[in-house]
């Protein structure tokens, strides 16, 4: 080998000296930028050329992230009709059958001059008794009835300063306390209990999410073990050169980036599938209970924010791989010498 | 350069790789570093890429005590430390350009400052033509020369090497040589371990001999050219 078969080129000199010369740090910045950028397309590009494998890790992640907010998400819609209920809230009082619909009118005007009350109906008994007959389809049951069984009803709405638990409450107090009151009824028991339940699904699904994230965490983190293993030797080189750990962590970082994305991505389209998969059943539903009850679906933020927090998830995966594999490979043999 | 003051290197209680090693590399010397297998070469070497800690003395290299280097310190060492290893350790899933690059990229060179150093290099081993190359598609002596451009190629003040002619033809082995030794001349330190002992009377140099860990001749040197056999 000649030293300098093509020295018309350029005056090659490797060895002139032991200074490195310095660029600027603008130049530095720049080409910083440029290593993050060529590293974060490797990783892709690596990524792309074993499809299959790659599918199958974004497929786990998307159906462990999907399953948690697919819950959130019927939790958000449970959460929205307890709250159309709750300022719809009503409270009934039901007159003794003894009262006379003057006595009742009477009642009814000065509960409606209190300042608690918003609006206020008054049912007499033979209303009542013509919408139960026509809501109820015992027409000819009825008939048999010597007497109309139903009382005089007040329906009142609270203003909106009085729907909380405690007001109600007190309204309800006042107005059993009235003469030729029996009875006053505010139906919130079973949205108390829906709300207990909405709460402890709550809870449970944050559970689980907590878990599912744990899961995905240890899924990327295993993927990325095998990912170092199999680029084992590019390590020692990288670090025999001199290249920092930061520098041999970045692309497997990058990697774990990437299968978050992948993930969050069919984790949103399994959602939305779903969603388009359940919509008709679920507004059926609704409709034979007269609720404006629909799912929820996830707005762009809520997709963005899937998809951010699933990246940040396979980061932290890869994070936690290439801190217990990655500063364990050291270049040990240079020699047999 | 490279200094070693009673540098001893013990593994375990049975087994001793260096004893009290003194020597001392100045700037722009070539010396060879020779024995048997298990001599402790490659312990030696090891130290100097703080691969391995002393157990005891001193390693400095390029006037820096290596002994308490912090651990994240050690890569910005090894920047100014070229490395050509019997083996080469040449990645085959990229280019010639791309292995030669690495040392570059390690550093944050810019694309178009390290391509220009990276022709440079390559075309100081003959192998411009080359550079779109996997190695595999490469002859061992064409492999061994894209790894003397990979280690040459940020300029390093310090140029190793392990058994760089060690499957090589004479001929090959003689050109590698020369390309080190005129490294040596623009002022890199070159120390090279070897077995090849005609070549190495050949070139005449200062030679460090190790004996089961202790160092028998070129030891005692400061300045280059004394202790060769």
């Amino acid at each position: 080998m000649a030293a300098d078969p093509s020295s018309k080129r350029r005056k090659p000199d490797p060895a002139r000296g032991a200074k490195v010369s310095r660029s600027p740090w603008r130049e530095q910045a720049e080409s910083y930028f440029t290593h993050h950028r060529k590293v974060a397309r490797d990783s892709a590009g690596r990524m792309w050329r074993t499809p299959v494998a790659s599918l199958m890790t974004w497929t786990v992640m998307g159906v462990a992230l999907a399953l948690p907010v697919a819950l959130l998400l019927l939790l958000t819609s449970l959460q929205g009709v307890s709250a159309g209920w709750e300022s719809s809230a009503r409270v009934t009082a039901y007159m003794k059958l003894s009262a006379s619909l003057e006595q009742t009118r009477a009642l009814a005007d000065e509960i409606e001059s209190d300042g608690r009350v918003a609006e206020l109906e008054l049912v007499d008994r033979d209303r009542a008794l013509a919408e139960f007959r026509a809501s109820s389809g015992l027409d000819d049951a009825l008939d048999y009835l010597e007497e109309n069984p139903l009382p005089h009803t007040l329906l009142i709405t609270p203003k909106e300063s009085a729907r909380s638990a405690d007001g109600v409450a007190a309204l309800v107090t006042f107005i059993e306390g009235m003469d030729g009151v029996e009875q006053v009824q505010v139906d919130l028991g079973w949205l108390q209990r829906l709300n207990a339940m909405t709460d402890l699904l709550a809870r449970a699904v944050w559970a689980l999410a907590i878990l599912l994230a744990a899961a995905v965490v240890l899924v990327i983190g295993n993927t990325v073990r095998l990912s170092i293993e199999s680029r084992r030797d590019e390590i020692l080189v990288a670090k025999l050169v001199g290249g920092t750990d930061g520098f041999v962590r970045r692309p497997f970082l990058y990697t774990g980036a990437w299968f978050g994305l992948g993930g969050g991505v069919v984790a949103w389209v399994l959602l939305q599938l779903s969603l388009w998969w359940l919509s008709g059943p679920v507004t059926r539903l609704a409709e034979l209970y007269r609720s404006d009850f629909s799912l929820s679906s996830l707005s762009v933020d809520g997709a963005l924010a899937l998809i951010i927090a699933a990246m940040l998830l396979g980061w932290l995966g890869a994070w936690v791989a290439v801190k217990r594999h990655l500063d364990d490979i050291e270049p040990g043999e240079i020699a047999g010498g | 350069m490279i200094e070693f003051r009673q540098v001893t290197k013990r593994y375990d209680s049975e087994h001793t790789a260096l004893r009290q090693v003194n020597f001392h590399l100045d700037r722009g010397e070539l010396a060879f570093l020779t024995g048997h297998s298990g001599a402790g070469k490659s312990t030696l070497l090891k130290l100097v890429m703080v691969m391995e800690r002393p157990s005891a003395g001193e390693v400095v290299v390029g006037g820096q005590v290596l002994n308490s280097l912090p651990r994240r310190q050690i890569p910005y060492i090894r920047r100014h430390i070229g490395v050509v290893f019997q083996n080469h350790q040449l990645l085959f899933d990229r280019t010639v350009f791309d292995n030669v690059a690495m040392p570059l990229e390690v550093m944050g060179a810019s694309p178009r400052d390290s391509g220009r150093r990276v022709r440079a290099a390559l075309d100081k081993v003959g192998l411009l033509s080359k550079e779109k190359m996997n190695p595999l598609q490469l002859s061992g002596g064409e492999q061994q020369r894209v790894g003397i451009a990979r280690a040459v190629v940020n300029k390093p003040p310090l140029l190793l090497a392990d058994e760089p002619t060690g499957n090589l033809d004479p001929k090959l082995s003689a050109d590698i040589m020369n390309l080190f030794a005129q490294f040596s001349q623009v002022g890199v330190t070159v120390l090279i371990a070897s077995h090849d002992l005609a070549l190495i009377n050949e070139m005449g140099r200062r030679t460090l001999t190790l004996d089961q860990g202790n160092l028998i001749t070129g030891g005692t040197s400061l300045h280059g050219g004394v202790g060769g056999r």
